[in-house]
């Protein structure tokens, strides 16, 4: 597990987007985390002092991890070069192009109905 | 693993399982190129929910999901998400309608 700041780990999961293009997957979790272990966060209870939360973020790609904690004054900065990242990357998948198939779809049904309904006259006949 | 089919209650479950459970909740996003497939999942290792898609404009719609975890996650459980866009944000415009008509 590696832990970066923050424009590196964007770095690294742009490279990780890259590596698993042809075969693989990358998995990116998001976790509200004081980054402090059980034992720390109780003394600091006690103590009476505020623990400060921030955004821990994952990425890995099967084989390796990195991570990134991100606070609250610097999210917004982060989020919206981590949406970039997934929109560029993000290609594989599927458009809507059911309007389309359904136009085909019906302009096909019209010829069928055409179809049936010229040779049904033509065996009345 | 339960899949849910309706984006909206996808995204209505998990704020709610964020706001119950902070400590615990955690969100993850699966993304293989190869299969053109993508899963969400947002779980507080008791109970689990996730979403998965292989369209287009589902991308789209997790970019705000994103923004309105990053903001809890980032700033809290309490954290005010309608400046994201978030739902609060439409019951806020018909009273602005509202007063236009009438002028």
């Amino acid at each position: 597990m590696v832990r970066l700041q923050p424009d590196p780990f964007l770095n690294e999961l742009t490279n990780m987007f890259e590596r698993t293009t042809e075969k693989g997957s990358v998995w990116v979790t998001l976790k509200h985390s004081s980054d402090k272990s059980k034992v720390q966060r109780n003394k600091m209870k006690t103590a009476g002092e505020k623990i400060e939360y921030r955004c821990l973020i994952r990425a890995t790609d099967g084989r390796k991890t990195i991570s990134t904690v991100v606070g609250a004054k610097d999210h917004q900065r982060f989020q919206s070069s981590y949406a970039t990242i997934l929109k560029a990357r993000m290609t594989a998948l599927k458009k809507r192009e059911r309007k389309d198939k359904r136009k085909a779809a019906d302009s096909d049904k019209k010829l069928d109905s055409k179809k049936r309904s010229s040779a049904a006259k033509k065996t009345s006949n | 693993m339960v899949y849910i089919a309706s984006w909206d209650d996808f995204v209505e479950k998990s704020v709610q399982l964020f706001s119950s459970d902070p400590e615990k909740t955690r969100y993850s996003m699966k993304y293989r190129h190869c299969d053109g497939k993508l899963v969400l999942k947002v779980t507080d290792d008791k109970e689990c929910i996730k979403f998965k898609t292989d369209q287009a404009q589902d991308a789209k719609k997790m970019e705000k999901f994103n923004n309105i975890f990053f903001t809890l996650m980032a700033r809290g459980p309490d954290a005010d998400i309608s400046e994201v866009g978030g739902k609060e944000q439409t019951e806020a415009h018909p009273a602005k309608k509202g007063r236009g008509r009438k002028q």
